[in-house]
């Protein structure tokens, strides 16, 4: 082995780049870009001014905080909802001057105060809302509109009323309790900022009010067509930012007694900034309560900071406007561009030097050689079905099969012409096997084991098992349940092929080639699933030997079969009786001569098994080119092989025209026939055995009894 | 975008191809049409003043509508390239670079060892393409796939003794048009015809979605153009490969590279890409596929007019060689292991 494949296998094979994928895939990786600016910027501004974390300055800074929250909240549910409200430092000012006004001149208690306060902000925001929800216009030029309004009638008031307020004596130890007291160490208004953000969150993560908010922010079409009503919901969030703007509005007024020109002035550029550079997308429906806070956190830590650093207020606008500007970039860029950067990244190809295989060529003169017997056989529900992964035959002679459609459909003995939807599972049913008691028990893809009981009742056995310890992609979950079979005892062993993929994507599991199949088996008795094997190359079909100590497993794109012992000296471990065969294995079952059928779903190429020794090359074509060009395993042919209890090939069955059965995923023996299924075909085919026990059933083989 | 190069380092940079559209639009004329004799590797159409013939392995074949193909003439070494002097005299190439002119027999020059392709110019100028210098002609895919550039085209006058080069550097001429003192060269693996007369080379017609073989006048003016296989975005990642590639051709045998072919499918050892997969009993016609058939035609500035097709689930693949005569076009489909026989009025009917 050359060094430079020596160093590829190296490096694909034990540095799990696959984790970049999975990460990737985490809703939470939306915040890791603010949560690095939020730690970038406080180690920077931490590190840049000496006594930055002491707690007097902090304390200070952190009443600043609290009143700006709960501004950025109220921007944060309005943008989450679709809108924009830029006139949120308006109602600041105006709901800050309501409760000087009520408190200072017209000397009322402070609860009114706070009243008038919310009032205040409650009429803009309705008024916002009616606007914006209601009468449709733009929330960009609306709120512009309210903006200056507001902020004109602000000013007008603080001038005319400043001198009454400085002249005033009421006082009141309430309001210099939540100006400038703690609780718990905390000013009232960092209290009051993280109640409202816990229970904005809840609302918007937890309620139906909340949901539609994102359900308006997120398509405002949609939402509509699903019957959520879009105005009123709109017009809430409208009236809550308003509520926020004033609940702020009234803790400044209470810290600083008075109301400035000053008050409230660039809030609403400040807000803004905090939430988008937060991850709150400008387009609705993407972001959090949590984020906007980061923002919020962000953009106050660095104006503060540069305030204290001694630059202007000019350069603080600016920077500001740049972190905006990238913050809007990013939140675009990565809005558009995040599924294809997860599709590019997630598949991350291995390294494997499959082993040398005997040829399968016809004339070869090898037990594996193709030949066109298949093509012979008679097809069953020819253009009607659509992807009978596997078949199987009950006591009465009648067909089952599953389809892609997630119906499992039952043709009628004995010309199998007529056909019934047997049950409606949903997801992909795959392998089928029948119980004691004639239940029907399916691996259904992409959605777990399930019993279809005679009465056509379903049952969902099981969907998980325990979650493995290094695992970041939940692999507790059933990702692509692909065959099953049940011992003497009742126990159903089944195989889940990837944790990588869902079942429809099953053939990119082939390109990655990453070892993550797994052998469960679920236990009637108390209803448990349990992970016996790991670590295979897609398992696929599961076959209980004829004595039921053991069970073969195919390993697809290992090209290997094992056999996973039940009982004797081996109980509990797997060995491989199979190995370097020129096809990929799918499901197995029972002959009626005490050997086993085993399905091909496709042969290997050596430009296939030489790309495995090249995991790069297989990287950047996924990368690189779009799906329908990449180097797949020829899974146009495939073949039925059988072989016996020592795992000896006996012989092999092909279709080479590639016109009736292209690939197989599944063969049943059932009185002297074979039927043969594939998962991308659009039949059963029904082929007589040459020499085979006419009377053999496998119910029987299985459960014994007549028929 | 102007950032794509710097973001192509982390996302990778795109392998486009052009599309089949325009004159190229896709149809199924080619497998629509009639066989009008099996001919088993047919290649190498030619029109002598009393029929037409068409070459198969080291024999050349009289081509007539419904009858089994009639030997006519036997080389020692598979047929290469033929023409026909305005004179009416057959010349032929083989494989070993023997060129055959009525019955004579000579070696044109040392450099010459992978004809590809000849053709007479209305004075009598013999026209000849050297496929490659570094690779025989049966091994023209290991050409491709080694980046060969190593091609040139040769004329000799009327009268003159030996061929004179006119070109070289070229990536597979493979293809052949006198016109007008000049010549136009399909260069295959460029995907391109080259306008080759007094001064530099002149790109006549870039970006073809596949890789063109010869050409061959039309009687009212312009030309037909074969093309035998398609461009495919995987070969041309796999050409980007340099480890993958070199131990493909050191370890696979060569039906089964991912290379274009002459025709694909036959075998479940060639190379299948994902969009290639049967579902429900389709082949997607237009799936990525290592063959192709198709004939285009171009009018006197060699731009495309219209062009008759053989799709990924068709079998007239590998179209290298075709003559058209008193309103019939006459294709040979070397993958598909036949010759054709096209009504071109119907084809104009259709057209409008």
């Amino acid at each position: 082995m050359s060094f430079r494949e020596r160093w590829q296998a190296w490096r694909y094979n034990r540095i799990p780049s696959h984790l970049i994928g999975e990460i990737l895939t985490k809703r939470w990786t939306d915040n890791a870009i603010p949560f690095l600016a939020l730690v970038v910027t406080l180690a920077i501004f931490g590190s840049a001014i000496s006594g930055f974390f002491k707690p007097a300055a902090l304390q200070a800074s952190s009443r600043q905080l609290g009143e700006f929250s709960l501004v950025v909240t109220g921007v944060t549910v309005v943008m989450l909802g679709g809108g924009i409200d830029l006139s949120v430092g308006a109602i600041f000012g105006l709901a800050c001057f309501s409760a000087v006004f009520v408190f200072f001149i017209m000397e009322q208690s402070i609860w009114l105060a706070l009243a008038a306060s919310l009032a205040t902000g409650l009429v803009f925001g309705a008024v916002n809302g009616y606007l914006v929800g209601y009468l449709k216009l733009r929330a960009f030029l609306t709120t512009l509109v309210t903006l200056i309004f507001g902020r004109a009638l602000f000013d007008i008031l603080v001038t005319a009323y400043a001198a009454q307020v400085q002249l005033s004596d009421a006082e009141s130890p309430i309001l210099d309790y939540i100006g400038d007291g703690t609780f718990l160490g905390l000013a009232i208004s960092v209290w009051l900022a993280v109640v409202f953000a816990v229970v904005t969150h809840i609302a918007l993560t937890r309620s139906r009010p909340g949901w539609h908010v994102l359900a308006v922010g997120g398509s405002r079409r949609s939402a509509h067509n699903a019957g959520i009503r879009v105005g009123s919901t709109v017009f809430f969030t409208y009236v809550f930012s308003g509520l926020c703007s004033a609940l702020g509005g009234f803790l400044i007024a209470c810290r600083l007694s008075g109301a400035g020109p000053g008050t409230g002035q660039n809030l609403e550029i400040m807000a803004l900034t905090a939430a988008v550079v937060g991850g709150v997308s400008l387009g609705g429906g993407r972001g959090s309560v949590v984020k906007g806070i980061m923002g919020a956190i962000i953009v106050l830590v660095m104006t503060n900071g540069l305030i204290r650093l001694g630059y202007g207020t000019g350069t603080t606008q600016m920077v500001l406007g740049l972190m905006l500007a990238a913050a809007v970039t990013i939140d675009i860029r990565w809005l558009k561009n995040r599924h294809k950067v997860l599709n590019e990244v997630y598949v991350a190809p291995v390294y494997l030097k499959m082993g040398e295989a005997q040829s399968a060529e016809p004339d070869s003169g090898t037990p594996y050689e193709l030949d066109n017997r298949l093509s012979a056989a008679e097809h069953i529900g020819l253009g009607e079905l659509e992807g009978p992964e596997d078949v199987i035959l009950d006591r009465d002679d009648h067909l089952y099969c599953g389809t892609r459609h997630g119906e499992i459909v039952r043709f009628f003995a004995p010309d199998y012409k007529r056909s019934e939807v047997f049950a409606h599972v949903g997801g992909f049913p795959l392998g089928l096997a029948f119980d004691r008691d004639g239940n029907l028990i399916s691996c259904v893809g992409a959605m777990g084991l399930y019993s279809i009981s005679p009465e056509r009742k379903v049952t969902k056995l099981s969907a998980e098992t325990a979650r493995s310890l290094t695992s970041v992609v939940d692999d507790a979950r059933l990702r692509d349940p692909n065959d099953c079979d049940i011992a003497p005892d009742g126990r159903i062993y089944f195989t889940d092929s990837t944790k990588r993929y869902d079942a429809h994507d099953w053939t990119l599991d082939s390109i990655e080639n990453r070892p993550t199949g797994r052998l469960l088996v679920y236990d009637p008795k108390d209803g448990s699933t349990r992970t016996l094997l790991d670590g295979y190359r897609y398992t696929n079909g599961v076959c209980m030997a004829h004595d039921g100590k053991s069970l073969f497993f195919a390993e697809s794109w290992a090209c290997r079969v094992h056999r996973y012992w039940l009982e004797g000296p081996k109980a509990g471990t797997a060995e491989c009786v199979i190995k370097d065969m020129p096809g990929y294995p799918d499901n197995i079952n029972r002959a009626s001569d005490g050997g086993y059928w085993m399905a091909w779903l496709g042969m290997r190429t050596p430009s296939f098994d030489l790309s495995l020794r090249h995991p790069g090359m297989r990287k950047r074509m996924t990368r690189r080119l779009p799906q329908d060009d990449w180097l797949f395993p020829n899974i146009n042919t495939g073949g039925v092989v059988k072989f016996d209890e020592s795992g000896r090939i006996l012989d092999t069955l092909g279709d080479l025209s590639g016109e009736a059965h292209p690939m197989v995923t599944s063969m049943r023996e059932h009185k002297g026939y074979l039927f043969v299924g594939g998962i991308l075909n659009n039949r059963i085919g029904r082929f007589r055995i040459a020499g085979a026990d006419e009377n053999w059933t496998s119910p029987a083989s299985y459960w014994g009894g007549a028929k | 975008m102007i950032l794509d190069p710097v973001l192509d380092l982390f996302r990778g940079n795109a392998v486009t191809i052009p599309p089949f559209d325009g004159a190229f639009r896709p149809n199924t004329r080619l497998d629509d049409a009639r066989a009008a004799a099996p001919l088993a590797e047919a290649d190498n159409l030619a029109r002598l003043p009393d029929g037409l013939v068409a070459g198969s392995g080291n024999t050349l074949y009289r081509i007539e509508a419904g009858k089994e193909p009639a030997p006519f003439k036997s080389f020692g070494a598979p047929v290469a390239a033929v023409a026909v002097s305005p004179s009416g005299e057959l010349a032929v190439a083989t494989e070993t670079g023997a060129l055959h002119i009525g019955d004579r027999e000579e070696k044109p020059h040392a450099g010459i060892g992978c004809v590809t392709a000849l053709a007479y110019a209305a004075d009598g100028t013999l026209w000849l393409a050297n496929g490659s210098a570094d690779h025989p002609r049966s091994q023209w895919s290991q050409d491709l796939m080694r980046h060969g550039s190593s091609g040139s085209v040769w004329k000799r006058a009327p009268g003159a003794t030996s061929f004179e080069r006119v070109a070289d550097g070229l990536a597979f001429p493979y293809g052949l048009l006198p016109l007008d003192g000049g010549v136009v060269v399909a260069e295959s693996w460029r995907h391109r015809l080259l306008r080759i007369g007094a001064g530099a080379p002149v790109e006549r017609l870039a970006k073809l979605p596949g890789y063109p073989a010869r050409l061959s006048p039309a009687p009212g003016g312009g030309a037909w153009l074969c093309l035998f296989a398609p461009r495919n975005r995987l070969i041309e990642f796999v050409l980007q490969e340099e480890h993958y590639r070199l131990d493909m051709l050191a370890t696979v045998p060569p039906p089964y590279w991912i290379a274009p072919s002459f025709s694909s499918g036959r075998s479940f050892l060639e190379p299948l890409q994902c969009g290639g997969i049967r579902t429900m009993g389709v082949h997607k016609p237009w799936s990525p596929s290592r063959s192709y058939g198709m004939a285009v035609r171009l009018d006197e500035g060699m731009q495309p007019l219209f062009s008759l097709h053989s799709r990924a689930n068709g079998t007239r693949h590998g179209v290298c060689s075709v003559v058209e005569e008193a309103g019939r076009l006459w294709v040979a489909s070397r993958g598909g292991g036949c010759v054709l026989d096209i009504d071109l009025a119907d084809l104009a009917r259709e057209a409008r």
